[in-house]
Order: C-alpha cells, then structure tokens, then sequence
C-alpha cells in the first residue's frame, strides 16, 4: 500500500511549489526526525508523534496527546476521510480524493512558518533579570568578615601601639581614637575562645593583662606579676634528668590553661605520673615513692613523727616498711584508749551513770565518747590538742591539799607547781587555817594586832617550804598525780623534778590536704582503732588499705570515691616551706 | 558499562573511600587522645587539636580551588569530575574533622562564627548535589522531550492562532486574548526575579485569566459557527495556559539549579574570611 503525499510550499518569490511523493505503508511516522517517512522539519513538531496507519477500513491517524488537531478538534486518534484537516503544530495535513492505487492522498503545507523575528523573541524571553552577582556578594562576604572579625578586634591594638611608645609621654588621645578603640574593644571580645576563670574574670576584656605581646604565648612573666608568692613544687636545683629538665622548663600555662570555664586548676594525674612514676628519673634527690594512682600504685603514708633520740627532730617513718610494724610513738605521755572507751563508763564523782558491771565497776562513772576529748580544731581539717584543763582535770584533779579541796596546782610547769604551793603554804602558814606542821617545827600562834618578828617570818616560810617538798615530793611521786600520764624524772630544777615533755603528733601527715569536716559523715572507729588500744605508744592513723576501703584511683569505680592526686595533694605546696612551717607548727603542740 | 557515571561514583567512589578514612582516622584519634593537660575535656589548642585545625584549613582552601580549577579548561591537573567528587566528599569529611578540632565546644565568638559559617556552605552545598542529582530529569522529564526554546515558539504561535480565532468573535473576547497574547509577547512570561522564578507560578498570569474569562462567557449569543470558533480558542487557550505553566516550571527547577550557588559561594568566601580570623585571632593572642 503507498499513500501520495504533497508537500505545499512557498519559494522566495511567493510562488506556490508541489513536491509530489510515493511513500509506501502500511505504517508511516510523521514527525520532525528524519527517519520519518513523513518528514516535517521544524522544531514545533513532535520528534515522531504521529503515525498513519494504512489498512482494509482505510487510513487512521493517531498521535501524541495534545499535538494534534483533526477539524480544529484536539483529538488523540482519527480516521482519515476525504477532506479532513490535520494541524500538526505549524503544518496543515490536507487528505484529499486518493488517484488509482493509491490508499491515501495527503497535502502538507506549512501553515505557519518560523519567523526570523521569533529567534529575538526567544533571546528575550530566555533573559534572565536577576541582576544579583555570585562574584558581588563574594567579596562582600569576604571583606566584609574580615572587617568585623579580624581588622575591627585588632585595631585596638593597632591604635595602642600608635599612641604609646616607650620614648614618648603617652600623648592624650583625641576623642575619635578614644572612641574607635572602645568600640574595637567589643570587637575583640568576640575572640574570646571561652570564658575565663572566675579569679581572671577581674581582667574583664583586657586581654593584654596576660597576653602581653602578639603571636607569642603567654609568658610565666606575666603570670607572676600577680602570683608573687607561689611555690615551687620542687625546687629547680633539685630537678635532674631529662624530665626534671623538661619539667623545669615547662610553662605555668602549660598547666593552667584559662577560657576553658570558670575553673583553670589542672587536675591531671596523667602530668603527676610523669614524673612520679619513677620520680628519681626527674629528681634524684627525690624521697617519695613512686606513684601512678591511688586506687592501684600508692605507696604507705608517712607518718611525720618525733624521733626517739632526737629532740625535737620530725621524722617521716613510713607505715608497714619492714622493721616499722607496729610504729611506736614516743610521746611522753601514758595513755590507755581502751580504758577510757570502756562501755561501761570511766569512774567519775559527777558521773551520772550508776551501774554495775559484773563484781569491779561501781560507783559513778561516766561514759566518754571520742569527741569528749577530741573536738575539731577552726576549720575543721585537723582535730584541736587534748588539753589537760578542758579535757582530763574533771576527773584527773590536780588537787593536794585536803582541807581546800577546790585549790588545784597548775598544769604545765613544773616551776610553777613548786612557786605556788610554796606560795599557798606560806599563806596557810600565816592565815588561820595553817597547813599540819611537822613534828620538827612548833605550829607559831599570832596575836591579832602583833607584829611577826623576822625570826617568826623565817620559821614560817621555812614550815612554807617543808610543807611544799613534802606535796611535791607527793605529787611527782609517790600520790602518782602527773605520774599516772607522764614520765617524772628527779632533776636538779626549782620543783626537783621533771616532767618529760610531751611530743604527740598534732599534725600526722601535714601536707596531706586531709579534712576531718570532710570525712564527718563517718565514725572516729571506722578509720582509727584506738578502742582497742591500752597504751600510748599506738598509733592508730589509718593506713592506705583503709582509705581504699571508700576511695579509688581517678578512674570512677561504683561505690567508691573517685579520687585523684590532687585530692590530697597540693601542687604548689612548695615542699620545703611546707616542711619548715610543719616542723614549727608540731612544736607548737609541745608544751 | 554504564555511559554516565554519578559525581558521586566518580573512580569507584575513590574519594568517598577517602573521605571515610579521613573521618575514621580523625575519630579513632579523638577517642585515642587524651589531653595532655588532663582537662576532661579536649580541645583546639592540643597537638591534636591543632592538627585537625590544620587539615581542617587545608580542605577549606582545596575545596575553594574547585572554583579556580573549572574555570581552567586547558589543566590536565585530574579531570573536573574527579576534582567535583572530591569537593563534594571531602566537603562532608569537613564537618567531622571540625566538629573533632573545636571538641563540641561552641561560643558566642568569631571562632564559633566560622564553625556557623562552613556548616551554611555544607548545607548549601549538599541541596546542590541534590538539585544536580535530581532536577535534571525533572527539567527533562517537564518538558516532554521538548526543548525550551520549541515550547516558546509553540506559545509564539498559539497566541497568533488564538488571535486569528479571536477575530471572528465578539469584543469582549477579542480584548481578553489581545490582553493574554499581547501582555504574554511583552512580558514574555519566562525570567524575572530569583523570586518569581522560584515561585514557579504566576497569581496574575494573563493566559490563566483570559481562559477563567473564556470559560465564563455566555455562549448563548453566539452564532454556531462563532461557537465553533469559540470552542476552538477555548482549546488553544487552554493549551497555551498548560505550556505556559511547563515554561514556569522549567523555569523554577532551573533556577532552583543555581540558587544555590548564589549563597554556597559568597558563604565560602565569608568562611575563608572567618577562618583566617579564626587563625590569625588564636595565635595573636596565644
């Protein structure tokens, strides 16, 4: 089957021209591809939207949706009859009578050709009007953070540096200068990278308080200019070896990093372990063990005690080193801990308990507790000295004259025992109540109103005298007063003898960072024994292990107090001040 | 083999590969990394801090070069598509290596700015990939296989063919197609600002109008014949209305192809701005 088309069109000079073509069927595209047999060159038309379909019935047309227009109707799919009009976009299909052997007659015009002019519609109409500019708002961006985020901080700076210098006398600043450098000021606040610490915060925006020159970081220096009197940890004399030096060397900022919160102190027990791993490698000279964490790696505590030969000499003994078990303190004193503890009450004439415990207690007694004797000192770190006038003469009387029960010697010189009773006697000696005399000396009767003659005088002070040896030999001696705590010695002094000095540890670990106020939640027993204790010489500090039972390493465990070096060890303590000021303070606990 | 290979697929995702190992190996160091002055937490200023900053700048500058190298059509320096796969995934990678530099520590400060400011970049960026990903094929899925310039000329016409069937109907019609096909010539519907071509739809469109106005028109004083006519611009008209709205939509999704860039490259040029402050700040003031 062939269908005849005519393609209609109109040359350059307006004349009509026919192309007449057999083209054969049975099917047949009809679009703008060249590989339709139908061609229809213009962009308007569908690249093959249309086929013609040739069969018995006769021609049928069918096309894209929308592309078409059969009789001025859009239609998708058509039989073809004689005088039927097809638009396809510009192009008019005229189906005319066919001639003899031929199934379909078409004539193709362009009906509506593609203008010249349309080209400058299109150039038009494909003209974008935003007028915005990538490379515009670019540079804008650009200059634009880099004048508020880097020129505007640093011209405060900038102007600074112009209108001081060290030769000149800095010039007053004119208003405008002035001006520009507060606000430049407020720039440069937006480069704080976090906020400061709390004892910084006073600096406000001064950054130049530390960082005192640009691109170089901040100098101990500056750090000093305020913190005049911190210590060393060690002294830098003492630092040997290639850590030691390292660590000489380092920076306060290298530990004290600021703008990371309110708190700059370091707590790095990884830095402490540097060194104190193996801390001879940093200090040769160095006592302490080695240490890396609490939990794991901690050597025994050293208790600071007097020394058994020495006088006044503080030594550090180490707890549970061989030889040391059981460490024995030298204190002077005698004390019984478990008996003072006993359940059942100490004897006491103001006791208020009256109870009987099996055949020996009786009487009334009291039942004392740790904190009758032991009270924490100001502050709460440490515990107050036991004090014979606060704590013991309640019941340990200092009384020796039976007729004045309420006159009692003084605690603590032993001169001063022997001036008062010999001071007390001669009073007795002259008053109306004299003391009972001798056998050697007559008791001296005065008539009210006489005048003692110096032979009366003398024999008094000497019945004054006699009367004071025979007490004190009494006291020191043979009524056991001082001697039921403390060591008594004869000793060619005013008193004729001598009461060993007391030397009891007030500060054990002195530069540990320890707080009784701290640990008040817990019982005296559960860290000190001294229930069990029946002599003076115990020492009931508790040791590592017992500390361990509520405190770990830095790394948290359940249950446990995570604790690192710093919780009890001060960085700055500068040992050797620490170590002078100790040795002063232990002194003072002497009497 | 496939013909067209995805940026993202660019050498059997070689840089996604790269762009991995780089976020691995920054996290791995993170966890691993313990400062070294013990403050719990860590921070810009330690070695690994540094480091990341420092990896952190170099990408931001070899992910600006992009900008340079496709404008250089003679380099041989890898080809432009490789250089794309690696500015979009190593563009990612930055957000980690960042992220790890500043240690999740923010501020109200010129250095948190910078953070705020590559975060926009990357984000504008990543609805670029996604509109080159995905609104090609929309345009051409839009168009019908047509091309833009064709669809115009279609309207071109339609309004002359409109016109002409206008001419046989009374003047209240002949005026609104006149309006609708005169208004259309003049304004010629497409372009105009990044607003109106972004919105995609016109509230006061003259070819929707004039064929709510042709619906309207009573029919009844019409002779058949202008009936015919009538319905015949009815149809043209409401071909018109369809093209002119695959025209705003062609429009729309182009412009949605590069609206993006208008705020991904001036952001990058504000963010290189921030981060040399960023720099020149920390160290200034050390």
């Amino acid at each position: 089957m062939e269908i005849l088309v005519t393609f209609v069109s109109v040359n350059a000079r307006g004349q009509t021209q026919r192309d007449q073509r057999r083209i054969a069927g049975p099917q047949l595209n009809v679009g703008r591809g060249t590989q339709c047999q139908i061609h229809l060159p213009d962009p308007r038309v569908g690249l093959s939207s249309t086929q013609i379909n040739l069969s018995e019935q006769g021609a049928a047309i069918r096309s894209d949706p929308g592309t078409m227009q059969v009789n001025g109707r859009p239609v998708v799919g058509a039989m073809l009859l004689e005088g039927d009009r097809i638009e396809l976009g510009p192009y008019l299909l005229d189906v005319s009578a066919p001639p003899e052997g031929v199934a379909l007659a078409l004539s193709v015009t362009l009906i509506s050709p593609l203008v010249s002019k349309g080209s400058g519609v299109l150039g038009r109409a494909l003209r974008r009007s935003s007028r915005i500019s990538k490379r515009r708002l670019s540079y804008i961006a650009f200059f634009g953070v880099l004048m508020l985020c880097l020129f505007a901080p640093i011209l405060s700076d900038i102007l600074e540096a112009d209108s001081f210098h060290p030769s000149d006398p800095p010039a007053a600043p004119d208003m405008a200068r002035q001006v520009a450098r507060m606000v430049s000021a407020k720039f440069t606040s937006a480069w704080n990278p976090g906020p400061v610490s709390r004892s910084h915060q006073v600096f406000g925006d001064d950054c130049q308080a530390c960082h005192q020159l640009p691109f170089v970081q901040v100098r101990d220096k500056e750090c000093i200019t305020c913190h005049q009197s911190v210590a060393e940890h060690v002294k830098r004399s003492e630092l040997s070896g290639e850590r030691g030096v390292a660590f000489a060397e380092s920076r306060c900022a290298e530990c004290h990093r600021d703008h990371k919160g309110i708190q700059m102190a370091p707590r790095a027990q990884e830095q402490c372990a540097n060194c104190h791993n193996a801390i001879k490698g940093a200090s040769a000279k160095a006592q302490s063990g080695n240490v890396t964490d609490f939990g794991s790696d901690h050597p025994p505590f050293r208790l600071s005690m007097f020394d058994v030969k020495g006088e006044d000499v503080i030594k550090r003994v180490r707890q549970g080193k061989a030889g040391t078990a059981g460490l024995v303190e030298h204190s002077n004193l005698k004390f019984n801990h478990k008996l003072h503890l006993n359940p059942a009450g100490v004897r006491d004439p103001r006791g208020t308990v009256s109870k009987r415990m099996g055949s020996q207690a009786s009487g009334r007694r009291t039942v004392l507790k740790c904190a009758d004797c032991h009270q924490p000192a100001e502050g709460g770190r440490l515990m107050a000295p036991v004090m014979m006038e606060n704590h013991c003469q309640r019941c340990h009387s200092l009384a020796f004259e039976p007729k004045e029960t309420n006159r009692q010697v003084p605690h603590g010189s032993e001169t001063e025992v022997a001036t008062m009773l010999n001071e007390f006697f001669a009073r007795m000696t002259l008053g109306n109540a004299p003391p009972q005399a001798d056998n050697q000396l007559e008791q001296g009767r005065v008539r009210p109103g006489s005048v003692l003659s110096y032979d009366d005088r003398q024999r008094t002070l000497q019945i004054a005298d006699l009367k004071t040896k025979a007490v004190l030999k009494e006291l020191f001696e043979t009524r056991k007063v001082c001697t039921t705590c403390h060591e008594v010695s004869r000793a060619q002094t005013v008193a004729g003898w001598q009461v060993a000095p007391v030397r009891v540890a007030r500060v054990w670990m002195p530069q540990a960072l320890f707080s009784h106020a701290k640990h008040s939640s817990q019982q005296c027993e559960t860290c000190h024994d001294a229930g069990f204790s029946s002599t003076a010489a115990h020492v009931a500090m508790p040791d590592v292990g017992k500390c361990r039972e509520c405190h770990t390493g830095a790394r948290a465990i359940q249950g446990k107090v995570t604790s690192d070096c710093a919780t009890c060890h001060k960085f700055h303590s500068g040992r050797d001040y620490w170590h002078a000021a100790m040795q002063t303070q232990m002194r003072r606990g002497v009497k | 083999m496939r013909q067209h290979l995805s940026v993202l697929e660019f050498g059997h995702g070689r840089y996604l590969k790269l762009a991995l190992l780089v976020c691995a190996s920054a996290i791995t160091a993170y966890v691993w990394h313990e400062p070294p002055t013990g403050y719990l937490k860590p921070y810009g200023g330690t070695w690994l801090g540094y480091t990341l900053g420092t990896i952190a700048a170099v990408l931001v500058v070899y992910l600006m070069l992009l900008g340079v190298r496709k404008r250089r059509y003679r380099s041989n320096m890898g080809s432009l598509q490789g250089w794309t796969s690696a500015h979009i995934y190593l563009g990612a990678t930055l957000i980690v290596v960042a992220t790890l530099h500043c240690a999740f520590e923010f501020g109200w400060n010129i250095h948190t700015l910078a953070y705020v400011l590559m975060l926009a970049v990357i984000a504008s960026g990543f609805f670029g990939l996604y509109a080159y990903l995905r609104y090609p094929a929309l345009i051409t899925e839009n168009l019908a296989g047509e091309s833009l310039e064709t669809t115009i000329l279609k309207v071109s016409d339609l309004d002359r063919k409109c016109r002409a069937l206008a001419l046989d109907l009374p003047d209240s019609i002949i005026a609104t197609i006149m309006k609708a096909t005169r208004t259309s010539a003049r304004r010629m519907m497409v372009g105009g600002s990044f607003r109106r071509q972004l919105a995609g739809t016109d509230v006061r469109c003259p070819t929707r109008d004039a064929c709510v106005t042709l619906m309207r028109f009573e029919t009844s004083s019409l002779t058949s014949w202008q009936v015919k006519k009538y319905e015949q611009l009815v149809t043209e008209m409401t071909r018109k209305s369809a093209l002119t709205d695959r025209i705003r939509r062609d429009m729309r999704l182009r412009a949605l192809l590069v609206v993006w860039l208008y705020f991904h490259v001036p952001l990058s040029f504000g963010l290189l701005a921030a981060v040399i402050s960023h720099v020149v700040s920390v160290f200034y003031y050390w």
